[in-house]
């Protein structure tokens, strides 16, 4: 590639979370919060005991909803006009173009 | 072609010091560059996210995919 | 092309405009496009009615977001060390 990668490249930053918990900000107002046990150079990522956060401003979607889905478990709280939703799930790929910061959370 | 208009020597000139990287988003971040490629990811230290000028969060290390970034400024 | 070897398991889909499957993974691509087989659920069939009585799937794989795996198909030790070798 062009010849600005240094020999210290920001993927190893990656491969150094490898097994840690990480902080995943995603594309659409979502965060997730999972041990990382997977990656590559598009970013694809695979989480363990992924948390995910979604912010909305929306308060359409009222009603709760259960979701048996591989066990994933949805609770919809609502303050004000901001809207959290948060699902888990034991184990997730995301598709790395969803993808906009990875950060180490420190516990 | 001169090496000061060159912008991947730029970029690697000004790694360790403190940058501030926009993304397409309006997000900006402020901290110091650790290491970046030809994608334009970008590996920041001591990070302070800005959302419309107020901080909303701070990271230790952040990894920044280079999709979303629209420049990446010597602070 | 590390996770391209690494899907062969049931999955469930979430996708970038809402809807979710869940099926069998029969076959996958290089670009992550997938096609499903025997699709047992899909979320809001009231959002989606023309979804009903879909059998099977080809998804182009830009529209996935995520994709839901079962912790017991796969080894997260194996995982991890292809991640590391894989650059």
């Amino acid at each position: 590639m062009s010849g600005i990668a240094a020999p210290n490249e920001p993927l190893d930053m990656i491969r150094l979370s490898l097994d840690e918990k990480v902080y995943v900000k995603l594309r659409g107002a979502r965060e997730m919060v999972g041990k990382l046990h997977g990656y590559d150079s598009h970013c694809n990522v695979v989480l363990g005991d992924a948390v995910e956060t979604i912010y909305e401003v929306d308060d359409t979607t009222l009603e709760t909803k259960v979701s048996t889905l591989c066990g994933c478990s949805k609770k919809q709280t609502r303050t004000n006009k901001l809207q959290t939703t948060t699902k888990k799930s034991d184990m997730l790929f995301i598709r790395g173009d969803s993808v906009i910061l990875i950060s180490t959370v420190s516990e | 072609m001169s090496e000061k208009f060159d912008p991947s020597a730029f970029l690697s000139k000004i790694i360790g010091q403190p940058v501030i990287v926009k993304l397409s988003s309006g997000l900006e971040f402020h901290g110091d560059l650790q290491s970046i490629d030809g994608f334009m990811n970008v590996v920041l230290e001591d990070t302070k996210e800005y959302n419309k000028g107020k901080l909303t969060k701070t990271y230790a290390d952040a990894f920044i995919r280079g999709n979303n970034v629209m420049y990446i400024s010597q602070a | 092309m590390l996770f391209f070897s690494f899907f062969r398991t049931l999955v469930d889909q979430e996708l970038k405009n809402g809807i979710e499957v869940k099926g069998f993974l029969k076959s996958m691509d290089q670009y992550l496009n997938l096609k499903l087989d025997n699709i047992s659920m899909i979320t809001d069939e009231v959002k989606f009615p023309q979804l009903v009585a879909v059998r099977n799937l080809f998804i182009r794989g830009s529209m996935v977001r995520y994709i839901h795996l079962n912790p017991q198909s796969i080894s997260t030790d194996l995982l991890q060390d292809a991640s590391r070798r894989g650059k």
